[in-house]
């Protein structure tokens, strides 16, 4: 068992910085770290950056990873003398929703789902800005090529948010993306998201007795996080 | 002559779609095999390319333009490569597994596994596993080739083993399996035969195994 006084860091992607800000209970983590969205778009990469910065962490700590498997940005991370304590997801987007399940069944509704999140629409990226910047790089008509090869196949646009505000509030940029992707024949659809996973994570992160959760993935000090780890 | 070859490689690297008919042509006509400027020349390019893009140095839109440039090129050079290797390599089925959209890895396979010598029937996307045994008692390919880009849905490729089992096809064909979240380990764990890290070394596991069996 993790002795009570090892100290809690989380390491997350920002993504979940306003969700986690605020169910964080003050004085829980001694330090928390978010990084750049879209690190995962290079796996390699966000697994350096997330191991460089573990590893940096000298006392042994409980470390949250506010990540999922992201495209196995995950895998191989070695705990070190930490303990690592993850959600089982896939990705954020399972996170964002509030459950494996609920990411299940949205994906068996429509595989072709492009999501779009707050964090995404300020500092991301999506169809409509890829093409702008595909446009400036190669010009419209190649541009055009680049991103019908990528995009063809989706039907569906769907902006989960966490509250009726952010909805209003990131609604005029969700509907140029969603205009932009109609060319492809995808629709447009806003879900609320939910706060269960997060809360979840921060509960196990105050408690680590309870770490025995289907939900989550511990590893222990000297461990390794594995792809196999997440599948179910 | 090797500074055709470079030259070919390169143009495929910076993606040059519209230079690389003419250097293919080039090489043809100062008699250089064919095979040799595929080998020595695209495939190189497609192979760093394939190794850049992993290693987070070239993006997907790039690589789009530089599999643009080995098309170009493969279709100068392909009734050259049939006229010099006139038997075909074999048979190769391949598809994006049930539940995943995303096709660019997997036709890229294709491309390379046809350069090759490899007859490719490409199933598409969103391929269920019934679609898969069917094509194998179809076409009775040497090889299955199965894609997947999500975590989510590479799990599919175990489920779609699991079906030609089932079928009682498995000893039929081989197996391989590729794609962005996918690795050895986890092609050893669901039973593929082999395992593809980029569009070039697809195809040549394609070979192998078609070789070894």
């Amino acid at each position: 068992m993790t002795p009570p006084e090892q100290p809690v860091v989380i390491l997350a992607c920002k993504v979940f910085k306003t969700l986690l800000e605020e169910r964080l209970p003050g004085g829980l983590a001694s330090r928390v770290e978010f990084f750049d969205y879209g690190l995962h778009r290079i796996p390699v990469r966000l697994r350096v950056t997330v191991q460089d910065m573990l590893d940096s962490i000298e006392q042994p700590s409980l470390v949250v990873l506010g990540y999922g498997l992201c495209g196995n940005g995950l895998n191989n991370i070695q705990a070190g003398p930490h303990t690592l304590l993850i959600p089982r997801a896939d990705d954020c987007i399972a996170i964002l929703l509030g459950s494996y399940k609920r990411y299940m069944h949205e994906f068996e509704s429509e595989p072709g789902t492009y999501y779009l999140t707050k964090g995404w629409l300020e500092s991301g990226s999506d169809p409509l800005k890829e093409y702008t910047e595909c446009v400036e790089k190669y010009g419209p008509e190649e541009a055009q090529w680049i991103m019908d090869m990528q995009y063809q196949n989706y039907r569906r646009l769907v902006f989960v948010a966490h509250s009726d505000e952010d909805l209003e509030a990131y609604r005029p940029r969700a509907l140029e993306v969603a205009e932009y992707c109609k060319r492809w024949g995808m629709v447009y659809e806003e879900v609320l998201g939910s706060d269960v996973y997060v809360q979840r994570l921060v509960e196990l992160a105050a408690d680590v007795d309870k770490h025995a959760d289907p939900d989550f993935v511990v590893v222990p000090p000297g461990g390794e996080l594995k792809q196999s780890q997440f599948i179910r | 002559m090797s500074a055709l070859y470079e030259k070919l490689s390169t143009i495929v690297l910076e993606g040059r779609s519209e230079d690389a008919p003419a250097a293919v042509q080039k090489g043809l006509d100062e008699g250089l095999d064919a095979n040799d400027i595929l080998q020595k020349g695209l495939i190189v390019g497609m192979n760093e390319v394939g190794v850049r893009f992993k290693r987070g140095d070239m993006f997907v839109p790039e690589v789009l333009m530089s599999a643009e440039a080995m098309h170009a090129g493969l279709d100068v050079l392909r009734p050259h490569l049939v006229t010099s290797d006139s038997k075909m390599a074999g048979k190769v089925v391949l598809g994006t597994v049930k539940g995943d959209l995303h096709d660019i890895g997997k036709n890229l396979v294709g491309m390379m596994c046809e350069g090759a010598g490899f007859e490719v029937i490409n199933l598409g996307f969103n391929v269920a596993p019934e679609k898969f045994i069917e094509a194998i008692k179809q076409h009775q390919p040497d090889v299955v080739g199965m894609s997947a880009l999500l975590t989510t849905t590479m799990r599919m490729m175990g489920h779609t083993i699991k079906a030609i089992e089932e079928a009682g096809l498995r000893d039929q064909v081989k197996i391989m399996v590729g794609g962005a979240p996918v690795d050895q380990e986890f092609a050893t764990r669901i039973g593929a035969d082999g395992y593809g890290s980029n569009a070039v070394h697809g195809a040549e596991v394609a070979e192998k195994l078609v070789d070894a069996a």
